[in-house]
C-alpha cells in the first residue's frame, strides 16, 4: 500500500504540452478518480504514473519514493487497460500467472496468488478458456485478476468499463468498489463518465484540457464546484446555465436579471466581492433544483418542448417561455433548460409552466467561468 | 431470388469462360495427357508410360533432390530473415520506414532476367564483387558456377534476396495487428523485450508465419528462373536442376508433353502434401 504524489507534472508530446503542471496527492488506500472529457489527458497522466510514458517535467512519487526513473515493473503498480490487453494466445490461468512465471516466482506461491485472484473475482471455472471464449465482463475480470496477482501497492484503471454494456457496467462498478474495500489498496481510476466518478470515488480529480479544474469529494464537487466547467461536468443531467446581468448591489447581495426570461430578477446573497453592476454573469441551476411556482425566490415561465419520463422522475426539456423579442443576447431564445419534475403523465409537449429558482440552490459564475461566491 | 442468381452468373460469365479455357481446361487436359504416350503419333493411352518412367528416372530424382534441398535450407533461412526484417521495420526507433519498406519490396518487381544477370555478374569468377570481397579479407575466391555446392548456394542466396523482403512485408502487417497494449501489459509484468518476442510476438505471429511458409514452399517447388538463368539451365551438369527445369526440358525442349504433365502433377501434389503437413504440424492445440 502506498500514497501517490504528483508534483508539477508536465507532459509534452513533441512540441505540444498536454499536461500543464499537475499537483495531486493520493492518500494511502484512497480511491481517486480522474475524470474529464475525451482528450483532456487522463490516460496520459495515468500512464505516466505507470511508467508507460516518460515524464517531461515535475515529479511522481509512489510510497514516498520518486519514481521518475524507475522501471514500470518496479513501481509497485498494476494497470487494467480499457481494451483488457489480455494475452490472446494464453488461457485465463496462463494470463494470470504469466508475469510471475517469467520472473521465476516459486510455483507454489504463483498458484496461491492465481487461486486467490480467481476466488476474489469468481472466475475459477474459466481458468482453461482463452480470452476470445469469454464475454466482455469476464475478460474485464481476468484483466483485473492479472492486476491482483501482482499484489501491487497501487491499482491503476484506465476506463475499464467503457467497453461493457450499461447493465454490466453498473455491476462491475459495484465489484470494483467491493474489491477496493476488500484489498484496501490505493486505486486510481480514469473515466470520462461522471456517474462512475461520483459513485466510485473517495475523491475526484476533474481535468480539462490538461489542467486540473478541481479536486474534491464527490458531493463537494456537486455542491460547491470551483467553476463553471466543474459545475457542468458533475451531475446528470447537466446543470443549466442562464445568461444574466447584474442590475443591483445592496451590499452582501446582488440582484441579477435573467436575460432570456423576460427580465426575471433574483436576489443572490454573496460572501465574497460582488461583481460590478452592469456586468454579464451566468446563473447555474441544476435540473433537480427547480421548485414549484412561488416556492423559490424567482419565478420563470417556460414552455415544455419534450418530456422524458424515466419512471421515478420526468425531465422536461424547455425553452425560455414567452420571451419573443425580449433579449438580443449571444443566442437569444436559444437557452434550453432541463428541469426535473416529479413523474407525471400529464406533462406534454407545448405545455406552459412556471418554475421557481432559489437563491441558495443556484450558483453564479462570471463571464470567464470562475465562480462568484 | 433465382433471377438474381442468374444475373450474378451472367456477370461472372466472362471470367468463368476465360478461367475455363486457360485454367480449368489445361488442368484437366494435362492430367489426361500425363496418361498418354506422347512420343508417338498419334498419342495413345498408356497409364504406365510416363508414371512408370517417373519412378525409375534418375533425372527426376536428381531434380527432386535438388528442389527439396533448396526447400529445406532456403525456406527456413528466408522466413527467419524475414521475421528479423519485419521486427526491425516495426521498431519505433527506425527512421525512414517508408524507404526501407520500399527497398525490401523492390526485388519482387525487378525483372527476372535483369536480376539474374546481376547475380551472375556478382558471382563471376574473375570480376565478381563477391570474389573480390572474399579476396580482400584474405579468403580464396570461389568458382561459383563450376561446382555444385557453391552453385546451389548462389541459387539459395538469390531466391532469398528476391523473396525475403516480400515475406517481411506480409509479416510486418501481422506484427502491426498485434495490439500495443499487450506489450505494455507485459512490460508491467516485468517481461523483457527479448522474452516478449518469444512468448508474445512469435505465438501471435504464427498464423502469418505459416502462411508465408506455405507460400514459399509452393514457390520453391516451382523454382525455375534462378536455375534456368543464373546457373544456366541447372548447371553444372544438372547439379542445380529443379523439378520446374526438368519439366521445361521435357515439355518444351523434347516436346514430351505426357512426361512433362506427369512431372507437373507430381510437383503440385508434393507442394500440397508438404503444405498440409506444415499446417498440421503448426495447428493450434485445441
Ligand atoms: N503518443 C502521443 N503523441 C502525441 N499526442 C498524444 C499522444 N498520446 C496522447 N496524445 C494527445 O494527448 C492528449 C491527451 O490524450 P489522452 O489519451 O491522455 O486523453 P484522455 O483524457 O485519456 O482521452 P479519452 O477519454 O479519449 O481516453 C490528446 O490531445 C492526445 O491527442
Ligand atoms: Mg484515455
Amino acid at each position: 500500500m502506498a500514497a501517490v504524489r504528483l508534483k508539477n507534472v508536465v507532459k509534452r508530446f513533441g512540441g505540444f504540452q498536454i499536461i500543464h503542471g499537475a499537483n495531486i496527492e493520493v492518500d494511502d488506500g484512497e480511491f481517486v478518480v480522474f475524470v474529464g472529457p475525451s482528450g483532456c489527458g487522463k490516460s496520459t497522466l495515468l500512464r505516466m504514473i505507470a511508467g508507460l510514458e516518460d515524464i517531461s517535467g515535475g515529479e511522481i512519487a509512489i510510497g514516498g519514493k520518486v519514481v521518475n526513473d524507475v522501471e514500470p515493473a518496479d513501481r509497485g503498480i498494476a494497470m487494467v487497460f480499457q481494451s483488457y490487453a489480455l494475452y490472446p494466445h494464453m488461457s485465463v490461468e496462463q494470463n494470470l500467472s504469466f508475469g510471475l512465471r517469467m520472473n521465476g516466482n516459486p510455483k507454489a506461491d504463483t498458484e496461491r496468488r492465481v487461486n486467490r485472484a480467481a476466488e476474489i473475482l469468481r472466475i475459477a471455472e474459466l481458468m482453461k478458456r482463452r480470452p476470445r471464449q469469454l464475454s466482455g465482463g469476464q475478460r474485464q475480470r481476468v484483466a483485473i485478476g492479472r492486476a491482483i496477482v501482482r499484489e501491487p501497492q497501487v491499482f491503476l484503471f484506465d476506463e475499464p468499463l467503457s467497453n461493457l454494456d450499461a447493465e454490466l457496467r453498473v455491476q462491475m462498478r459495484v465489484e470494483i468498489s467491493r474489491l477496493h474495500k476488500e484489498l484496501g489498496v490505493t486505486m486510481i481510476y480514469v473515466t470520462h463518465d461522471q456517474t462512475e466518478a461520483m459513485t466510485l470515488a473517495d475523491r475526484i480529480v476533474v481535468l480539462n484540457a490538461g489542467n486540473i479544474e478541481q479536486i474534491g469529494a464527490p458531493l463537494d464537487l456537486y455542491d460547491d464546484p470551483a467553476n463553471r466547467f466543474v459545475a457542468g461536468f458533475v451531475g446528470s443531467p447537466k446543470m443549466n446555465f442562464m445568461a444574466a446581468k447584474v442590475v443591483g448591489n445592496d451590499g452582501g447581495a446582488v440582484t441579477v436579471e435573467l436575460a432570456n426570461h423576460c427580465g426575471a430578477k433574483l436576489r443572490k446573497p454573496l460572501s465574497g466581492a460582488p461583481p460590478a453592476v452592469g456586468s454579464e454573469v451566468v446563473l447555474g441551476v441544476r435540473p433537480e433544483h427547480f421548485f414549484e411556482a412561488g416556492e423559490g425566490d424567482c419565478d420563470i415561465a417556460i414552455k415544455a418542448d419534450v418530456a422524458e419520463h424515466l419512471g421515478s422522475v420526468s425531465y422536461v426539456y424547455a425553452s425560455a417561455g414567452a420571451s419573443a423579442g425580449a433579449s438580443a443576447g449571444p443566442n437569444p431564445g436559444q437557452e434550453e433548460l432541463i428541469i426535473e419534475r416529479e413523474a407525471s403523465r400529464q406533462r406534454a409537449n407545448g405545455d406552459h409552466m412556471v418554475v421557481s429558482i432559489k437563491a441558495g440552490r443556484s450558483l453564479l459564475f462570471d463571464k470567464s467561468g470562475a465562480r462568484i461566491r | 431470388m433465382r433471377y438474381q442468381n442468374a444475373t450474378a452468373y451472367r456477370f461472372l460469365a466472362p471470367y468463368l469462360l476465360i478461367f475455363s479455357i486457360f485454367w480449368l481446361w489445361p488442368i484437366i487436359s494435362s492430367f489426361l495427357i500425363s496418361f498418354q504416350a506422347t512420343r508417338t503419333v498419334p498419342w495413345r493411352f498408356a497409364p504406365t508410360f510416363n508414371w512408370g518412367r517417373l519412378i525409375g528416372d534418375p533425372a527426376f530424382f536428381n531434380a527432386l533432390k535438388n528442389t527439396l534441398l533448396i526447400l529445406v535450407i532456403q525456406v527456413p533461412v528466408m522466413i527467419t530473415l524475414a521475421i528479423v526484417m519485419a521486427v526491425l521495420l516495426n521498431s519505433p526507433l527506425l527512421k525512414a520506414r517508408g524507404l526501407f519498406r520500399f527497398a525490401f519490396f523492390a526485388p519482387v518487381v525487378v525483372g527476372e532476367v535483369a536480376y539474374s544477370a546481376v547475380f551472375r555478374l556478382m558471382f563471376n569468377l574473375d570480376y565478381g564483387i563477391i570474389n573480390k570481397l572474399l579476396n580482400s579479407v584474405g579468403l580464396p575466391r570461389i568458382d561459383w558456377f563450376s561446382n555444385v555446392t557453391p552453385a546451389m548456394g548462389v541459387i539459395m542466396i538469390a531466391v532469398t534476396w528476391r523473396w525475403a523482403g516480400y515475406n517481411a512485408i506480409i509479416l510486418l502487417a501481422g506484427l502491426q495487428s498485434i495490439p500495443q497494449d499487450v506489450y505494455e501489459a507485459a512490460t508491467l509484468d516485468r517481461v523483457s523485450k527479448f522474452k516478449q518476442f518469444f512468448y508474445i510476438t512469435l505465438p501471435l505471429l504464427k498464423p502469418i508465419i505459416v502462411f508465408c511458409a506455405v507460400l514459399s514452399i509452393i514457390g520453391t517447388m516451382q523454382l525455375f528462373t534462378e536455375p534456368f538463368l543464373i546457373t544456366e539451365r541447372g548447371g553444372p551438369g544438372g547439379g542445380t536442376e529443379t523439378l520446374g527445369l526438368l519439366l521445361y526440358r521435357q515439355g518444351f525442349r523434347s516436346l514430351n508433353f505426357g512426361y512433362a504433365s506427369a512431372i507437373a502433377y507430381t510437383m503440385a501434389g508434393l507442394a500440397i502434401a508438404i503444405s498440409l503437413v506444415q499446417l498440421w504440424l503448426t495447428r493450434d492445440p485445441k
